[in-house]
């Protein structure tokens, strides 16, 4: 990273303190990760551009309780999966939506037994993650779609780091189960 | 793709600029930290206080003293049980949980040790706590309506209260098996000619008694009897001072 490449955190104060029009750099450096995070659980567009407004409007109202040492994307992925789930509570689905990359992470990843057919591979992979507990399939989801580290999933969803450990492990098992 | 992006910044952007969405302020913010932490102060100290005075309560009130006497004795003893006080307890360890469940570093630990831990630091200074008189003093207090005190009088008062299964005062008078005794509310008739056990010692005017059995109609029918020794059932001992006075100056009247 060039050195003259301000921080998400250094943006944010900067932000609150000096410029609130600095924002939109937080929204284009977001704005793509946060498409592709919502879109494993929102398929409509129209719906999924909604509840992103929404997310970055709630991110800039409560920018005075981020804490500037921590880190920035955590939080922000914080509000974007509480953002998701009153979405899916409010319109009671359980959708999961692979892109066709996210397929061969899966593959690769899970260590599949029998390898899938290509053409059924992507509904299979969908169904076997819908089919998961939500406690499972959150960790599973940033662990291997959004490339989240331990640390920052358990600040994600506020549970223990340990635990986050556990839930993919278990969670590629079950996964596993489903798919062979 | 592009387009939908450049969509929704400038439609956040646009929100912004033109002053639709706010900031919202930092001391907001410091408010709910500090209100939190007020109140997750305030429901520990107020548990351990409680704690304490559970502890007291089982310890100056006649409520073990009935567990010696038999199935009746259990009856009374629920009966006379705090459950105001441990229900109390118990909603404000839940409190104190709830808040550190929202707090920025619970989940960093597992929250059942966090809880654990939180329930063994209650029930330990809850015990240091009956080294002092802090239980005492707020006893004598919650006698005095207009202070702070009168906030206690419904958690403590509760083991001055008249019974159906269970009774224990003072007694005054004896008379062909009726024995008069004073308790923290009124004097009251007991009658002690359908005893269960035969009396393990002669009953004198001035002694402390438990009593098992059934009110009815104004007068108790005792079944079972122990004498409190001279530390038992202090709070009693207390009430029925406080009412009447002491022992030798009701005798003179």
């Amino acid at each position: 990273m060039p050195q003259n490449v301000i921080t998400d955190e250094e943006l944010v104060v900067i932000v609150r303190e000096k410029d609130k029009e600095r924002y939109d750099e937080i929204i284009r450096r977001y704005q793509l990760k946060l498409s592709h995070y919502l879109h494993k659980f929102i398929k409509n567009p129209d719906e999924l551009e909604d509840v992103l407004q929404e997310i970055f409007i709630k991110t800039y109202r409560n920018l005075n309780a981020f804490d500037s040492d921590k880190k920035f994307s955590s939080w922000i992925y914080r509000i974007a999966h509480n953002e998701a789930l009153n979405h899916l509570k409010k319109y009671r689905r359980q959708i999961i939506s692979l892109d066709e990359h996210e397929m061969d992470v899966v593959d690769k990843k899970m260590d599949i037994k029998d390898k899938i057919d290509a053409s059924i591979s992507k509904i299979k992979i969908e169904n076997a993650l819908s089919q998961l507990n939500e406690k499972y399939r959150e960790p599973l989801i940033l662990y291997f779609f959004e490339q989240k580290s331990y640390e920052e999933i358990s600040d994600i969803l506020r549970i223990p780091r340990g635990t986050v450990g556990i839930l993919i492990m278990r969670g590629k098992e079950k996964l596993k189960e489903f798919l062979n | 793709m592009n387009k939908e992006n450049n969509e929704i910044e400038n439609k956040v952007m646009g929100q912004i600029k033109s002053g639709r969405v706010k900031l919202r302020s930092r001391y907001v913010f410091l408010a709910e930290k500090l209100g939190l932490g007020s109140a997750f102060i305030l429901s520990v100290l107020l548990a351990i206080l409680f704690f304490n005075l559970v502890l007291f309560y089982l310890k100056a009130s006649d409520n073990l003293g009935y567990l010696t006497l038999g199935n009746n004795g259990f009856l009374a003893f629920l009966e006379s049980f705090p459950y105001l006080l441990i229900v109390s307890v118990i909603v404000l360890i839940f409190i104190a949980s709830l808040i550190i469940k929202q707090s920025d570093f619970s989940y960093k630990k597992p929250f059942g040790l966090i809880t654990i831990g939180l329930v063994v630091f209650i029930i330990v200074a809850g015990i240091i706590l009956t080294t002092t008189d802090v239980a005492e003093k707020i006893e004598e207090k919650s006698y005095e309506r207009h202070s702070m005190g009168g906030f206690f009088d419904a958690f403590l008062h509760f083991g001055l209260g008249e019974r159906v299964r269970g009774l224990s005062g003072r007694i005054v008078d004896i008379s062909d098996q009726i024995i008069t005794v004073q308790t923290p509310r009124s004097l009251k008739k007991v009658d002690i000619r359908h005893l269960s056990t035969p009396l393990s010692e002669p009953l004198s005017p001035g002694l402390f008694i438990v009593f098992v059995g059934k009110s009815d109609d104004g007068v108790f029918y005792a079944y079972r009897l122990h004498i409190a020794s001279e530390q038992d059932a202090m709070m009693i001992r207390r009430g029925v001072n406080r009412r009447f006075g002491n022992f030798n100056y009701r005798k003179s009247k």
